[in-house]
């Protein structure tokens, strides 16, 4: 770490890797958004409307790259984590911020559930894809897409509170 | 979970044919898969649960010290705040781990044994605790503050647990592929 603090500033080394943080988040986000857009519309899409059939994408092929992102997302997060305990959370408590300070907690447990998930969420995208498994892998991929956009809102709120630009 | 314990017991008696061919080692190696994957899943966020609730991280990092305590380290003068989530997730982690991977070695009928009792356990426990207050604020006539504890509640959670368990157990045996109790 020094070796990289001796070629930048401590808080510009941080501020990167919050705007990586914030780059993967929004990739995800995209992800997990078209991948549980397209199962909640799949049942749909046989008797619907022009919009209604309109899938670009196979849902399947969305799978790897979550699980891509998910993973070192999540890690990228654990390791900031350390500094937003010490300069984020401290000042957040000390003003009484109570429910950014909660909301960021609960995207914590969130996400914890989510990375214990992703083996089952693997399991359940593997190809061949099985048919008596359709209702448990729309679910799972809802509640990774809800966990994502959970984390991106509170993440969001927490960094104007105290993030890049602060 | 019973899906997939009834796609380990299908490849069970596939093995025991004796014609372990590649089709059946692979749909053999899939249920594994599979009830790993599901168990793993489902542990993971009942013991991460159960763990961030109890306070109980593997380990403790504080920060602004650099230090790494094992178990929970209370926060201390001049050391900054300590941090546990990371050691509720790998406590959770290896928890959850070591239950899929026992989910993977036992057959299907212990499976769906041990997935009854911990169901039926989940509900008995905080239901004795909450009796056991109960009791203590409006029935008892003496001081019965030592009641209220979680490991004064286990033994009768873990025998009502055992003995729905064992009246559940006929069940498994007529009706295969049905709800069990």
């Amino acid at each position: 770490m020094s070796l990289i603090f001796s070629v930048i500033r401590e808080d510009t080394f941080w501020s990167i890797l919050l705007f990586i943080h914030f780059l993967m988040a929004v990739a995800l986000l995209a992800a997990v958004t078209l991948q549980a857009a397209s199962v909640l519309t799949s049942a749909r899409q046989a008797a619907g409307n022009f919009i209604d059939r309109f899938s670009p994408v196979p849902a399947a092929s969305y799978a790897t790259v979550i699980i891509l992102l998910y993973l070192p997302q999540a890690l990228l997060g654990a390791w900031m984590y350390l500094k937003y305990r010490l300069y984020v959370r401290i000042p957040m408590e000390q003003l009484r911020h109570w429910w950014t300070l909660g909301a960021f907690e609960f995207k914590e447990h969130i996400i914890a559930m989510g990375i214990g998930l992703l083996p089952a969420y693997w399991y359940l995208w593997r190809q061949p894809l099985s048919d008596e498994d359709t209702g448990l892998r729309r679910w799972l991929t809802v509640f990774l897409a809800v966990t994502v956009w959970y984390a991106f809102g509170a993440g969001h709120v927490a960094n104007d509170f105290r993030g890049i630009g602060s | 979970m019973t899906q997939t314990v009834d796609v380990g017991e299908r490849s069970s008696q596939l093995d025991s044919s004796g014609a372990m061919d590649a089709s059946t080692s692979a749909t053999h190696r899939r249920a594994k898969v599979r009830t790993f994957a599901f168990t793993f899943g489902i542990a993971f966020t009942l013991l991460y649960t159960v763990l961030e609730r109890l306070n109980w991280p593997l380990f403790t990092y504080q920060p602004a010290a650099g230090k790494l305590y094992f178990w929970l380290r209370r926060p201390v003068s001049g050391e900054g705040p300590p941090m546990y989530w990371y050691g509720w997730i790998v406590n959770a982690a290896i928890a959850a781990f070591t239950v899929a991977w026992i989910a993977t070695i036992i057959s299907g009928s212990w499976l769906r044994r041990a997935t009854v009792f911990c169901c039926a356990l989940a509900a008995l426990w905080p239901a004795a605790l909450a009796g056991l207050r109960i009791y203590i604020t409006d029935w008892a006539t003496f001081d019965a503050d030592f009641l209220n504890s979680v490991w004064v509640a286990a033994p009768p959670a873990f025998v009502g647990a055992a003995v729905i368990t064992f009246m559940c157990r006929p069940n498994w045996r007529n009706a295969r592929g049905q709800a069990g109790c």
